[in-house]
This record gives structure tokens, C-alpha cells and sequence, in this order.
């Protein structure tokens, strides 16, 4: 085998240099010329990415969790259109090991239709796939194009392709290195008969999502050159190679104008598939010097014998969600952008794991890097003109659910529901609130499916979707909230569920100046509850997630962790609760305007005892506005209280440094505190 | 010129100084060159007094404080919540923003970087 190392993909993450055809054909474009020609490639882009959502089956796929690029003729990603941010660096690895490997046997051709799903080559887990295409122009390679989306099923041991169980990447299903699937633009037979054995669970999606992504760099490929035709080569080249340049040139303007200085941010998680322990899932140190920045990742936790791992690329992709979205968001998405940007990563950690560690759930793997790089960046930016940037980190839950079985259209299927990962809240702002339900942190573009069309395309009822009161972090500025979903089985005999996510003992994200983070998300069915009684409700409108905690509808709550392995739900039963986490917050919770923590509560965003225990707002029994006076004076005590009861450095850690976590939830932390490799691990 | 940067939301930063201050009440908070958090004072809540459970059981909407607990940073003139971090007991503090003074001052002297009225940092065009 001849996957590449750590050292190499990081290598391919860097701009190749120039050759001298490229540097001559930089003359060619002129200003004006070349802003036209940047117009262009997002137009091309535009339309791939539209054509990937109106192509595609699965849920995910009609979200928009998808991406679409172009890449010069050696594999440096010039532009992309998203969907998700997610996959925006890391394709260039797959290309240039193609470059690298097969230019002889079998030979990249006009026509050629290559594909990868395996995160040991550059991919983030195997349930991404990218379709990649060639572009020949007169006979020569100038270029690549490329479509990646989730897909919903791998043929893993449990359905929708990120198996919570799985040990090794051998419980994980398909895995493709890099491989020619079509030839003469044209997708081989066999190949898809391939997919579809590996997609029986869902075979329709994972055909038609094949056939999408296939379609889609094929679109990018022909209006790509239509533009060569239309421009020239010189000056299609001279575009490709002076984007790079100027993005290149933009992200160091950027960095350059933060002090330069190290910011540092621990956060934790709770779970590795299905083994419960504390684990610190992320220890980022980020060096900023001049116009550059290094990120280290020593004293992470070790890899585990989970899926919960993600090899390093899948890592620099979680990032690439956070950057995109808040630093570079007026920069092309390419690879320059992450030139100024280099990497460490501690070998046997969870962000580095041996080749044959199971990494299907990179995504919650990878939640601790997310969060820590919106903290470090914050810090590091806050004290510049680009202060306005600056947030607290997005929920970064992914609380996803997976159902399959049979749908009311006799139709195997597997898929992710995708509401609940579509509607995190947004972390809040240096001068804002975050935005509630705005979207999902690996996927900033994709949309929140209507229920409907959920209803229509899979056998369950909706009885209520809304806003889920106090999960925003509480602060100067709250943390957007989430939402309650309620999914009932329905129209069939029985559905298989799973869930994928930790975050039901501890929350990852820290919160950013002095506010909370979000509370921890249970995994919650529901036992002999009144059906017919609760769907009446939720026509009624009077269905809601207080009145469903209280037991208003009978039963009883079974109350689990968030990830649950594959299970079966009988027809006409709750299937579960689906609740996606709120933003961190922001700022002293006592700094919060008082006119606005009234709001939060007249419009169910926060609770009536958040306003008082949590913000210090005081109301008027009669009207039950705010009592300005008396919120003044409560906050004051508060203050007050504050002083009074803070200890000092030296006290706080004549306790504190003492203690520690109970030993038996230490199995999957590593060294304690450090986080180093204390064992081993040995997998089948 | 100025010379204090308004570096996170409570806190500025007196470059001439090297002082980390409120930026609140401009109570000394200790060397720009230490920890900041060293100036503050340090208060540990069970999670549950901020993330209430909502149900019963042992997954309840409240992170465990067993696990994890939550560390408040005041500022000892004005009570002003500067920071908190949820961590395991015992873990150490994070020692979260180290500003390089001296890379900043010469960036500042050489015009590099200047601080404007605001108290932030901009390149110098």
C-alpha cells in the first residue's frame, strides 16, 4: 500500500510552485480582466452547486452539504462553491496522490471519472465521497474539478455510515482509495453495481447521490472549457495561478495585523462510541508569528477504540468550517488560504490515529478542534480592527440520527435527519446575540428540510418542531438556541434508529469573556406515551417540549446518552426527541440588557428562571415588565456577592490542584492531565 | 498615541506598562507578561447552579459535576465576570492568551502596527 503519510498530505496541503509557462501566463491577466475571471469561476461554481442539491437524494445531499471546486492542472484548489466549508482544503491530497501514483497505470485520461471515500487518503470519513474529473484542453491536463457530499450508507455494521459501534475501519464498510470508476465520460456499470451492494440498506440514495456527484464535476468540467475556449489557456492559467497568489497574499494581511503571541483552549467530550469516559478532545496551541500560524495539537487525548477518531486532513477540514465562515470569509475558498498555516498533530492521538482506527465519526472527533479555533482566534483577534468578528463558538453538536428500514413506499432506505444538525445555534457575538436555528457548523449553507418533505420521504410524523428554551449560552450576548424535534414512527411496521454524538455529560465548546457555554443534550425516547393524544396537541399548536418533559402525554422518559447503537422502533411509537445544542455565549451574563432578557423570555428563548438566577432581571409582579430599579440593585448584590466569595490564585489552587476526576472515568483521557498516550491500543 | 489596546472583552492591555487592566474599572489586574487570570479572583460552581436539570435520571440537561465544573475569573475591583472555563477538577487553568510584548512593541515603534482611537490594532497602511 502506498496511502500517504502525515508528511506528505501535509505537503500537498501547500501551493505547488509555479511552473514557468504559469508565471508567464500571469501577464495575461490584467486588472478588471481578472475580477471578471474570478466572477466566472463562482458563476461556474454556482451552477455546479445547484445542479449537486437538484441531483441528489438523500437528505443531506438536497441540504446542500455538499461542496464543488476547481483545482489547477498540479491540484491546488483555486475556487469552490459551498454547502460545506468542510472539505474545502483537503481535496488537493487525492489529487496529487493521483498525480503522483497513477499517471501511468492506469493513466489519467480525457473522459476519466476518478473517486475516493478512504479518510487514510485525504478524505474525512467514509461516508464523504468525491467525485473527481480531469480537465484536458487540446490534449493537455489544465485543470481538475471535483464534487463531494455525504452520503447516507456505507454498508458498515450499522446503518447510515457512521457506525457508533464500529471497533476498527474494518466494521466501517466502503472504503475506495482513490480509483478510476468511469472512463470516456461514461460511469462504469460494474462500479455502480459495487455501490449499490455496499448501499443495500439504501441503494436508490447511494446510487442517485454517485450519479450526482459524477454529474456535477462533469457540469464544472464542461463550462470550465467552454471558459478556456472562450479565453484562451494563457489566460485561463494566468487566473488560476494569480487567484492563488492574491488569496495567498489575503490571508497573510489578515493574520499580520493580530499581536503575535500564543492562545491556548482545552475542551473535553464524554464518550467514544458506545464507552462513556472524560476524554480531552481537543488541547490546541495556537502560535501566531508575523503573517503565519501553527497549530499544535499535543495534549490531545490518545485515539481510542471507537470511530470517535479523525485522522489529520479530516481535522484541517473541521477547521477550514470555522475559518471560512468568520476570517477568510471574503478570500477564495483555496489552498493558498491555508498556506500561511501549518500543523502539528501528536501521533496514536484521537486527531491522529493509526491507520487501521476506525474513523466513520470523525465529525464528532473533530467537534473539540471546531470549538477551539473559534476560541483561540477570538482571542487573538479581539484586540484588532476585525473585532467584529469575533464569536463564541457555534454549538457544534452534531447531534445526528440516522433511520432505515422500509419506507411507506416500499422502498429500502437509510438516511440522516438532517433538521436537527441544520438548526444549531449560532455562537454569540462580540456585538450581537448568535442567530437561533441558524444552521449546522459543518455545513454553514445547508438548509433545515421541511417537514413535509420529511414526512413524505421517510415512514415517521413530525408532531412538533420549535425553539429549544435556554439552550443559547447565557451572557452579555446569548448564544443562539437550538431546537426540539419530535419524531414518531409511522406507516411502516417498525424503523431501525441510531444516534451519533457525545455532549450528554459534558458540553465541548468553552465560552468565550465570561459567558456560559450550552447545556448537555440527553438522549431521550419515550415509553407508553399517548399518541393520538399528542399528535391532537401538536395540531392544536399547544404540543410543546415543557409539557413533553412534564409527562403531560404519560409514559415514561427514558433518558440515555445522545449516540445509541442501531435499534428497532415499532410503528406508531416515539422514536426519539431529537434536540440540536444551542451557541455559546458571550460576556457577563450581568451585562446583558435587561429589555432584552425580557424579550428572550416573552418569545420562549430563555426561561423565566434563566432571567432571574442566570441574568439578575427583576420584573414587576403587576405589569411583569422589567423593574429597572430593581434588576439594578439585584445586579449590584451580584457584584458584590462576586467579590466577596472569589479566592485568589493561590487559595483557589491550594484545593484545587489536589483534585481530580473519579478513576473510572479517566480509561479514554490518556495521562492525567497531559492527555499522553498511556497504553497502547491494540485493534483486531 | 494610545498605548492600551482593548485586547478581550474585559481587559486592556497597557503596552507601555505592561500591566493587564480591567477594562471595566481599570483595576491593575497584574503583569502583561503573567497569566491574566493570576489577577483575577476564582470561583468553582457545580454546572447544575447554571445548566439546571430538567429531568430525572442520569442524563439530564445538566453537564455532570463529577465530570466537569465551572470556573468563574472576577475582577476583583468591579465583580465584572472577565472569563470562565468548564474543566475537570483539578485540570489545570488554561493560561489562554500570551501576548508576545515585546514583538508588539517593536512592531508599534517601527509603525508597523498602531493602535487607533478605539484601542485596536490595524496595520499601518
Amino acid at each position: 500500500m502506498s496511502y500517504p503519510s502525515l508528511a506528505e498530505k501535509l505537503a500537498a496541503l501547500k501551493v505547488s510552485e509555479p511552473t514557468e509557462y504559469e508565471r508567464s501566463c500571469l501577464e495575461s491577466v490584467n486588472a478588471g480582466d481578472y475580477e471578471i475571471g474570478v466572477q466566472r469561476t463562482a458563476d461556474i461554481l454556482d451552477e455546479g452547486y445547484e445542479v449537486f442539491m437538484r441531483s441528489s437524494r438523500s437528505q443531506m445531499g438536497v441540504a446542500g452539504d455538499s461542496i464543488v471546486a476547481i483545482f489547477n492542472a498540479q491540484g491546488d484548489l483555486v475556487n469552490a462553491s459551498a454547502g460545506t466549508y468542510l472539505h474545502a482544503v483537503i481535496p488537493p491530497i487525492v489529487i496529487k496522490y493521483i498525480l503522483k501514483n497513477f499517471r501511468e497505470n492506469p493513466g489519467i485520461a480525457d473522459g476519466d471519472i476518478w473517486y475516493t471515500n478512504d479518510a487514510l487518503y485525504g478524505g474525512i470519513h467514509n461516508p464523504d465521497q468525491v467525485a473527481i474529473m480531469p480537465v484536458f484542453f487540446e490534449g493537455e491536463l489544465v485543470a481538475w474539478t471535483a464534487a463531494l457530499s455525504h452520503t447516507t450508507e456505507t454498508g458498515a455494521c450499522e446503518p447510515g455510515g457512521m457506525p457508533v459501534s464500529a471497533k476498527s475501519r474494518f466494521d466501517e464498510g466502503m472504503n475506495l482509495p482513490p480509483m478510476k470508476i468511469g472512463h470516456d465520460h461514461v460511469l462504469r456499470h460494474d462500479v455502480i453495481e459495487m455501490f449499490a451492494a455496499f448501499g443495500l440498506r439504501s441503494e436508490v440514495s447511494v446510487t442517485v447521490d454517485l450519479r450526482a456527484r459524477c454529474t456535477t464535476a462533469d457540469r464544472v468540467r464542461v463550462r470550465l472549457l467552454e471558459m478556456f475556449a472562450r479565453e484562451g489557456k494563457d489566460f485561463v492559467t494566468g487566473l488560476f495561478r494569480r487567484m492563488l497568489i492574491e488569496a495567498e497574499q489575503g490571508a497573510r494581511k489578515r493574520l499580520a495585523s493580530w499581536p503575535d503571541g500564543v492562545y491556548r483552549c482545552a475542551t473535553f467530550s464524554d464518550s467514544a462510541g458506545t464507552e462513556h469516559g472524560l476524554m480531552r478532545n481537543c488541547f490546541m496551541t495556537m502560535t501566531k508569528r508575523d503573517d503565519t500560524l501553527h497549530l499544535d495539537f499535543t495534549g490531545t487525548s490518545p485515539e481510542n477504540g471507537s470511530s470517535y477518531n479523525a485522522h489529520p486532513q479530516a481535522v484541517i477540514g473541521h477547521l477550514a468550517n470555522y475559518i471560512y465562515e468568520y476570517v477568510f470569509h471574503d478570500l477564495p475558498i483555496s489552498s493558498a488560504t491555508f498556506q500561511p498555516i501549518d500543523f502539528e498533530f501528536p501521533p496514536n492521538s484521537m486527531l491522529s490515529p493509526a491507520p487501521n482506527a476506525a474513523t466513520s465519526c470523525a465529525v464528532m472527533a473533530a467537534t473539540g478542534a471546531m470549538s477551539s479555533i473559534a476560541n483561540c482566534v477570538g482571542r487573538a483577534r479581539f484586540g484588532t480592527t476585525e473585532w467584529r468578528q469575533v464569536t463564541a463558538s457555534l454549538g457544534n453538536g452534531g447531534n445526528a440520527s440516522v433511520l432505515a428500514g422500509v419506507s411507506q413506499w416500499g422502498m429500502p432506505f437509510a438516511d440522516m435527519l438532517a433538521y436537527t444538525i441544520n438548526t444549531e445555534g449560532q455562537g454569540a457575538r462580540s456585538h450581537s446575540d448568535g442567530i437561533n436555528a441558524y444552521g449546522f457548523p459543518w455545513c454553514a449553507f445547508g438548509r433545515a428540510p421541511d417537514v413535509e418533505n420529511m414526512e413524505n420521504e421517510l415512514p415517521m410524523l413530525v408532531p412538533f418542531s420549535q425553539h429549544w428554551p435556554d439552550s443559547g449560552g447565557a451572557g452579555k450576548h446569548r448564544g443562539g438556541v437550538g431546537t426540539a424535534q419530535l419524531w414518531v414512527a409511522h406507516h411502516a411496521p417498525y424503523v431501525i434508529f441510531m444516534s451519533i454524538a457525545d455532549n450528554s455529560i459534558v458540553q465541548t465548546p468553552q465560552p468565550l469573556f465570561g459567558g456560559y457555554t450550552m447545556p448537555t443534550c440527553p438522549g431521550l425516547s419515550m415509553e407508553g406515551v399517548d399518541i393520538p393524544e399528542l399528535l391532537r396537541a401538536g395540531e392544536e399548536g399547544t404540543l410543546d417540549l415543557a409539557s413533553l418533559l412534564a409527562g403531560k402525554y404519560g409514559g415514561q422518559i427514558v433518558s440515555e446518552t445522545y449516540a445509541r447503537t442501531a435499534r428497532p422502533v415499532m410503528g406508531d411509537q416515539v422514536i426519539t426527541l431529537g434536540i440540536s445544542t444551542g451557541g455559546a455565549g458571550y460576556g457577563d451574563p450581568l451585562d446583558r440588557d435587561p429589555q432584552a432578557v425580557e424579550k428572550d423570555v416573552t418569545d420562549g428563548l430563555i426561561s423565566d428562571w434563566s432571567a432571574t438566577d442566570v441574568y439578575a432581571v427583576r420584573f414587576n409582579e403587576r405589569t411583569g415588565r422589567v423593574d429597572p430599579q430593581a434588576t439594578a440593585a439585584a445586579r449590584r448584590d451580584v457584584l458584590a456577592e462576586r467579590k466577596a466569595r472569589g479566592k485568589t490564585w493561590d487559595e483557589f489552587h491550594e484545593g484545587w490542584s489536589r483534585r481530580k476526576p473519579p478513576e473510572e472515568v479517566l480509561g479514554l483521557y490518556g495521562s492525567w492531565p497531559d492527555g499522553a498516550v498511556v497504553n497502547p491500543l491494540m485493534r483486531m | 498615541m494610545p498605548s492600551t489596546i482593548h485586547v478581550a472583552e474585559y481587559l486592556d492591555l497597557d503596552v507601555d506598562a505592561e500591566r493587564w487592566r480591567c477594562h471595566s474599572c481599570g483595576h491593575d489586574v497584574g503583569d502583561a507578561r503573567e497569566n491574566y487570570k493570576r489577577g483575577l479572583l476564582i470561583h468553582e460552581r457545580d454546572p447544575g447552579e447554571v445548566h439546571p436539570p430538567l429531568i430525572d435520571g442520569e442524563f439530564t440537561f445538566a453537564p455532570n459535576p463529577e465530570w466537569i465544573r465551572i470556573l468563574e475569573f472576577y475582577c476583583p475591583g468591579c465583580g465584572r465576570q472577565v472569563e470562565t472555563e468548564y474543566l475537570p477538577p483539578g485540570h489545570p487553568i488554561t493560561h489562554d492568551t500570551e501576548i508576545d510584548l515585546d514583538s508588539l512593541k517593536r512592531k508599534l515603534a517601527s509603525g508597523e502596527l498602531h493602535i487607533d482611537e478605539h484601542g485596536k490594532l490595524e496595520v499601518t497602511a
